[in-house]
């Protein structure tokens, strides 16, 4: 499912070139759950956005979903994006103007598209998670808890081969945010759906089948740390 | 949900400032669209009121085109009178030296008073103003009813009559001759399609004109000349329509028309206190107009020559002198055009400004979007579709009050111009109108949609606002 070699990203500061991140190889198969942990500044957010495509790295093969990302042009890594994977970020990124439902119809719209059935899809999987009665109230007009769960709904509309997330407990308590984190994982597990998390917390990294260190995989090999 | 329906929504949340910026476009959309109605309108107007107008003799001293505005258009106040004599011999089979002029007819007009708040004007004239005048070629066609009857031949026992009533008064004769009196016959009236439409007139109902204009300083009902509508003529789609013909009698008889209606003949070496003190001659009585119908070429020319030198008389030919008239208007309409041009040019700028400075607040909602899968063509679609939505709606509205500016204000145009604005017709340039400001406000975005489009996503998502 995907598959890194040699991929360095580094960014300029002023007359300095600062090493974001450098993964020698990093594969991990279709359905797996992965955590992927590191100090602070190691590049966990940047690989993410890497394998999203959202990012180019300065040299180095990436392989998502079958589809080499370092090859592609900007306008199709976006189509790729849109298609192929479903992001959730620490701070959710719902659009505030939008309701609930028009936030995962967002998704759709820059995904698969908006049409056809793409409004029903939305609310079963508002439905799903507990907010058919919320999907026409406006972020601001909704929990933390029920956030992530507009997060999760919209980075699923698409049915996307891969789930990236970004520390999606970190401004939450962990009970809540865990129980909706667990139960996206069983969603993903169902479906055979590839997730990659981004974390420093152990014990949502616990949750996940596997933990790959961002440090480790700078020497070469990828140390795993088995559950 | 659609790429349009983001742009909806972020002109809706920005709503004061969508507002602020729309009206710019209201007002330039709303100010080409009304200068382009009125020279339309006037052209269309002024083009196709001419026919049946073939010349019109009236006063020395007036420009042509205050002749043919006031006598065709219904513009302005009169701008003198003629004495019938001129009529006279341009109708007489021989005689004067004007009855070489071979012409189909000479039907004399007199004008000053008006009807209602409207301020129809009353046009006292002869019944061959529906026997042998032709609009288009055609008598003019009635509706309901038919044409009051008042001869020529009627007018001058009539004007016989006052002049030597008047002149026996003067000299204080014994035996003074009675006053003509205003027959009942007399009291008839045929209107015009718009009247009738606007005054809920039909047969029979009493039309009474005013002395002037309502609203003007000694105004007052002639409640004497009260008629009664014997004839509703067919929509002409010109100023006939909104006219009220009266017989002519009825004009000279009323109270305070009789003292001034003849006209003293100007003499050299006479004061005008000396000419005003001579007695009345009925074939000097005061006419607003002549309407003219040459035979042929020669009679135009016959008519050319004889007018250029007479001494109270001139002739006007509105085929001449409207088109004139026109290339004036469509020279001063281009200029405003420019100007309404510039207006909308400003409210694009404007426009411009508007959204490049939402670009930097925008930039997170954006990179949301761009790592959603949005391409950079989607974000310059969407940004560029929020300034174009924003000009439709802008010109949209601005053609809703060009259309409400014409209709509330009808009335007052065509009593000052003459043009008749039909408020309830929509114009196929409206569209390209719409269309064209539209493309102008996409235009006016795309700095702004090319500044959003080319957001940096990493960046800008890892921001926590």
């Amino acid at each position: 499912m995907i598959h890194l070699r040699d991929v360095k990203k580094s960014y300029s500061r002023g007359e300095q070139s600062v090493l974001a991140c450098a993964v020698d190889r990093l594969d991990i198969g279709t359905g797996e759950q992965v955590a992927l942990i590191g100090r602070s500044g190691t590049g966990k957010t940047t690989v993410l956005h890497i394998l999203a495509g959202i990012l180019r790295p300065d040299c180095g093969e990436i392989e998502v979903a079958g589809k080499r990302l370092d090859k592609m042009g900007e306008s199709a890594r976006d189509r790729h994006r849109g298609r192929n994977i479903g992001m959730v970020y620490q701070t959710f990124n719902l659009l505030q103007p939008f309701t609930a439902l028009e936030n995962v119809l967002l998704g759709a719209l820059f995904g698969r598209g908006a049409g056809g059935d793409a409004k029903e899809r939305a609310s079963s999987l508002l439905d799903k998670v507990g907010l058919g009665d919320r999907m026409h109230h406006r972020p601001g007009e909704l929990s933390v808890g029920q956030v992530q769960r507009v997060a999760i709904c919209r980075a699923l509309i698409n049915d996307p081969q891969l789930i990236l997330m970004d520390e999606p407990l970190g401004n939450q308590d962990k009970t809540t945010g865990g129980q909706v984190l667990d139960m996206m994982l069983q969603i993903a597990s169902d479906t055979n759906k590839t997730v990659i998390m981004v974390t420093h917390d152990p014990e949502s990294a616990k949750r996940m089948q596997r933990t790959v260190d961002l440090a480790s995989l700078r020497s070469g090999v990828a140390e795993e740390a088995a559950k | 949900m659609k790429l349009v329906s983001i742009s909806l929504r972020n002109l809706r949340i920005r709503m004061v400032a969508t507002v602020l910026t729309m009206m710019s476009i209201i007002v330039a959309t709303a100010l080409y669209a009304a200068i382009v109605v009125m020279a339309e309108q006037t052209k269309a107007r002024y083009e196709g009121s001419i026919g049946g107008f073939q010349a019109i003799a009236g006063p020395n001293g007036a420009s042509e085109l205050e002749l043919v505005l006031n006598t065709v258009f219904n513009v302005g106040e009169a701008p003198g009178r003629i004495p019938l004599e001129v009529c006279q011999k341009l109708r007489e089979p021989q005689g004067g030296r004007l009855s070489r002029t071979r012409v189909r007819y000479a039907i004399p007009q007199a004008r000053g008073d008006s009807i209602s708040r409207f301020n129809f004007p009353v046009v006292a004239t002869l019944d061959e103003m529906f026997h042998k005048f032709e609009w288009k070629r055609e008598p003019l066609k009635f509706a309901e009813g038919g044409a009051f009857e008042f001869s020529w031949d009627e007018l001058i026992v009539m004007s016989k009559a006052l002049a030597a009533y008047q002149n026996a008064v003067r000299e204080e004769a014994e035996n003074v001759p009675p006053r003509p009196l205003l027959k009942e016959k007399w009291k008839e009236a045929v209107v015009g399609s718009r009247v009738a439409r606007q005054l809920n007139l039909e047969l029979g109902s009493t039309v009474t004109p005013l002395h002037g204009k309502l609203g003007e300083f000694g105004t007052h009902e002639h409640e004497e000349a009260a008629c009664a509508v014997v004839g509703i003529l067919e929509p002409t789609n010109s100023p006939i329509d909104s006219t009220i013909y009266l017989p002519l009698g009825i004009h000279l008889l009323i109270a305070d028309h009789s003292q001034g209606v003849f006209l003293k003949k100007p003499e050299r070496g006479k004061s005008p206190v000396q000419v005003e003190d001579q007695p009345a001659d009925p074939m000097r009585i005061g006419l607003t107009a002549i309407i003219l119908d040459p035979l042929d070429h020669l009679g135009s020319h016959i008519l050319r020559t004889e007018f250029g030198s007479h001494a109270e008389a001139q002739v006007a030919w509105p085929q001449d002198v409207v088109p004139k008239f026109l290339r004036q208007i469509g020279n001063a309409a281009d200029a405003l055009a420019v100007i309404a041009w510039l207006v909308l040019l400003v409210a694009a700028v404007s426009i411009t400004v508007a959204i490049y400075n939402t670009m930097n607040e925008r930039r997170r909602e954006i990179a949301i979007m761009r790592s959603l899968g949005a391409r950079r063509m989607q974000i310059l679609t969407i940004i560029t579709g929020e300034a174009a939505l924003l000009s439709f709606f802008g010109a949209v509205l601005g053609l809703v009050v060009c259309h409400s500016a014409e209709f509330f204000m009808r009335a007052l145009v065509e009593d000052l111009t003459g043009v008749y604005l039909d408020w309830s017709i929509f114009r196929p340039w409206e569209f390209w109108l719409v269309l064209g400001v539209t493309g102008i406000g996409a235009i006016a975005g795309l700095a702004p949609a090319v500044k959003g489009s080319l957001t940096q996503v990493a960046d800008n998502l890892a921001q926590n606002y």
